[in-house]
């Protein structure tokens, strides 16, 4: 018994070094995300919103416990919404030509915002799992 | 950064808790080292609920942060201090026109022309926060970017880095 809870000590010490290693890596990256003066969205593959940093918030002029689980095409103004729409599915399904960049119209309350929107697959080995957008204000 | 260190650990120390359960089984046991026994079992299960949860939301939310910076639209390098590159995201290996085995451990400096080396070497210091520059490229012409830099904590705990945005120029 003792080899056993020996061993099992061992392990947990290990299990710990490597959490306190994931915690440095998270650090590390949601620094990089946070902090960062450029406004990104990441998004699932239908575009619904898994996380904005705080330029996003700035630009999209919503609250940011709001924005997890709304679809980001519910943001954009009702006329160019269709259309947004459009390009998310082309680029999704990747069909030639779909542009990367496009410009649109982001509308909260009191406020419409023409914004230009970049964006990038997340793709593992050919699977899309999500989207990471940039949102640019047009001055 | 993987899943399967954490995930091997995991299913590791499973195997050893279920191996101290299988003894307790045993009936030879001393009913006393054994009450105690399960005691601590069931203490080590708690704990280990509470650990195997704080893995599982590192990862998710580790995941989602390095995605973030693996598959932003903007091109994207990590250097340490001295400017050696520890980390390039995908927009930046097109950019630079490299293989991420390539570009991760060579000084930034060796992707701008000498003639911006001036601009490059005081950003490393610190100041300043941006400025133009040319990229020298593998298999590629020349292209004017500007360069942005901003400080970041790399994943070693306690070491600091630097975080460059490379755009093109408009």
């Amino acid at each position: 018994m003792a080899a056993e809870l020996d061993d099992l000590k061992g392990m947990w010490l290990d299990l710990k070094a490597r959490v306190d290693q994931l915690a440095e890596e998270r650090r590390h990256y949601l620094e990089f995300f946070e902090q960062s003066a450029e406004a990104y969205v990441v998004t699932d593959a239908q575009g619904t919103i898994v996380d904005a940093n705080g330029a996003a918030v700035d630009v999209l002029q919503r609250r940011r416990r709001l924005l997890a689980g709304t679809p980001i095409a519910a943001l954009v103004a009702l006329e160019r919404r269709t259309e947004f729409r459009s390009r998310l599915q082309r680029l999704v399904a990747r069909e030639p030509g779909a542009p990367r960049r496009f410009s649109t119209v982001f509308e909260a309350p009191e406020l419409r915002t023409e914004v230009g929107v970049s964006l990038r697959l997340i793709d593992r080995e050919g699977v899309v799992s999500g989207v990471c957008w940039l949102l640019q204000p047009v001055q | 950064m993987t899943a399967s260190a954490p995930e091997l650990l995991l299913a590791t120390v499973t195997a050893v808790r279920d191996a101290i359960v299988k003894r307790l089984g045993v009936d030879s046991l001393n009913p006393d080292a054994k009450r105690e026994m399960e005691m601590a079992l069931e203490e080590l299960n708690v704990m280990w609920k509470e650990l195997q949860g704080e893995v599982d939301l590192l990862l998710l939310e580790n995941t989602r942060y390095a995605d973030a910076f693996e598959y932003s639209p903007d091109a994207y390098v990590i250097t340490d201090l001295g400017g050696t590159v520890r980390e390039a995201n995908q927009a930046a290996l097109e950019l630079l026109g490299g293989r991420r085995d390539d570009v991760v451990a060579r000084p930034l400096t060796d992707y701008v022309f000498d003639a911006d080396a001036s601009t490059v070497e005081p950003m490393l210091g610190g100041q300043p926060l941006a400025g133009p520059a040319h990229l020298r490229r593998a298999e590629a012409a020349p292209l004017a970017v500007e360069l942005s830099v901003r400080a970041i904590p790399l994943k070693e705990k306690g070491v600091g880095g630097l975080c460059w945005l490379i755009r093109p120029a408009a």
